[in-house]
């Protein structure tokens, strides 16, 4: 009975090269149209309009006054409603985080469709 | 120096560069093409119209193409979910059963000639043994790269081998000439 390398090398062989004949051509046609703007100018263009609206908001609202007048009211808090706040605020900034970093690790990802 | 296939995607990803995906279709058509052939038991026209749509779904999903696999590998997988997508709306995804295998494996129906046995033997085999015998045995995956393309444990990746090797060499000692 023939062996396994044989049979390997075989099955190889009988495969030909498949002459491209157009192939990549019809593939390259129906790919969607590229971006036309680089990359670093949309980055640029949302930092500009974030900064924008971050200016417009100052002046709007008196200088940040609000954000001074905030500042002040936070300071008669009892240190303990505070710490309570920056935990809080420190939650759910974390899990925010990891709900994104799950998303973007397939690793991570995968493991809800493990067999065992 | 040529480019390498890490090279290209690292193009594509940085500038979009189409004709960087252009050169990654160039050099891995012929062996994707071969595949789907071999998935959809040499219908040539299916095979080539899946091959485009698994291209496609790659260039548009190369931003999940992390670099731990081959980019061959990542592209087998795509193409092998296209075309199980596609056998499941025609509901054939269960292949030849082995009763089938056993009535059609008759030498005197094949027509001479060792390349021309093995490829009908091949395509009699089991949907599942003969992706893995392709995989593994015509395209050079490992056990490990396989089982990631097919989705399933390496065990039953290393079982389908055997077992449609097995087959492969049942059927050709009967039909290579002495």
């Amino acid at each position: 009975m023939i062996d396994d390398e044989t049979l390997d090398r075989q099955l190889r062989e009988a495969v030909p090269y498949i002459n491209d004949d157009g192939f990549t051509a019809r593939v390259m046609a129906r790919l969607p149209a590229a971006s036309r703007e680089p990359r670093w100018l949309r980055a640029m263009v949302l930092v500009g309009l974030a900064l924008l609206g971050s200016g417009v908001a100052y002046l709007l609202s008196g200088g940040g006054r609000f954000v001074r007048e905030g500042m002040i009211q936070m300071t008669d808090f009892p240190i303990w409603l505070l710490l309570l706040f920056a935990f809080g605020c420190g939650l759910v900034v974390g899990a925010f985080a990891v709900i994104f970093a799950i998303r973007k690790t397939p690793e991570v990802r995968d493991l809800a469709r493990l067999r065992f | 120096m040529e480019l390498t296939d890490a090279d290209l995607v690292a193009r594509v990803l940085a500038d979009d560069d189409q004709h960087a995906f252009g050169e990654l279709v160039r050099r891995h058509q012929s062996s994707v093409r071969g595949l789907l052939r071999q998935l959809t038991r040499t219908d040539v026209a299916l095979a080539d119209d899946l091959a485009q749509e698994a291209f496609l779904r790659a260039y548009k999903k190369i931003r999940s193409f992390r670099g731990e696999a081959r980019f061959s590998t990542w592209l087998y997988r795509i193409a092998y979910n296209c075309f199980r997508e596609d056998a499941r709306r025609r509901k054939e995804l269960v292949g030849v059963d082995e009763d089938q295998w056993q009535a059609e494996q008759d030498p005197q129906t094949v027509d001479p000639g060792l390349r021309h046995d093995l490829m009908h033997a091949l395509s009699l085999l089991p949907l599942h043994e003969r992706t893995a015998v392709v995989l593994c045995c015509q395209n050079g995956l490992s056990h490990d790269e396989a089982a990631r393309v097919l989705d399933i444990p390496l065990g039953t990746v290393k079982t389908n081998v055997l077992r449609g090797r097995e087959k492969l060499k049942r059927t050709l000692a009967a039909w290579v000439p002495n």
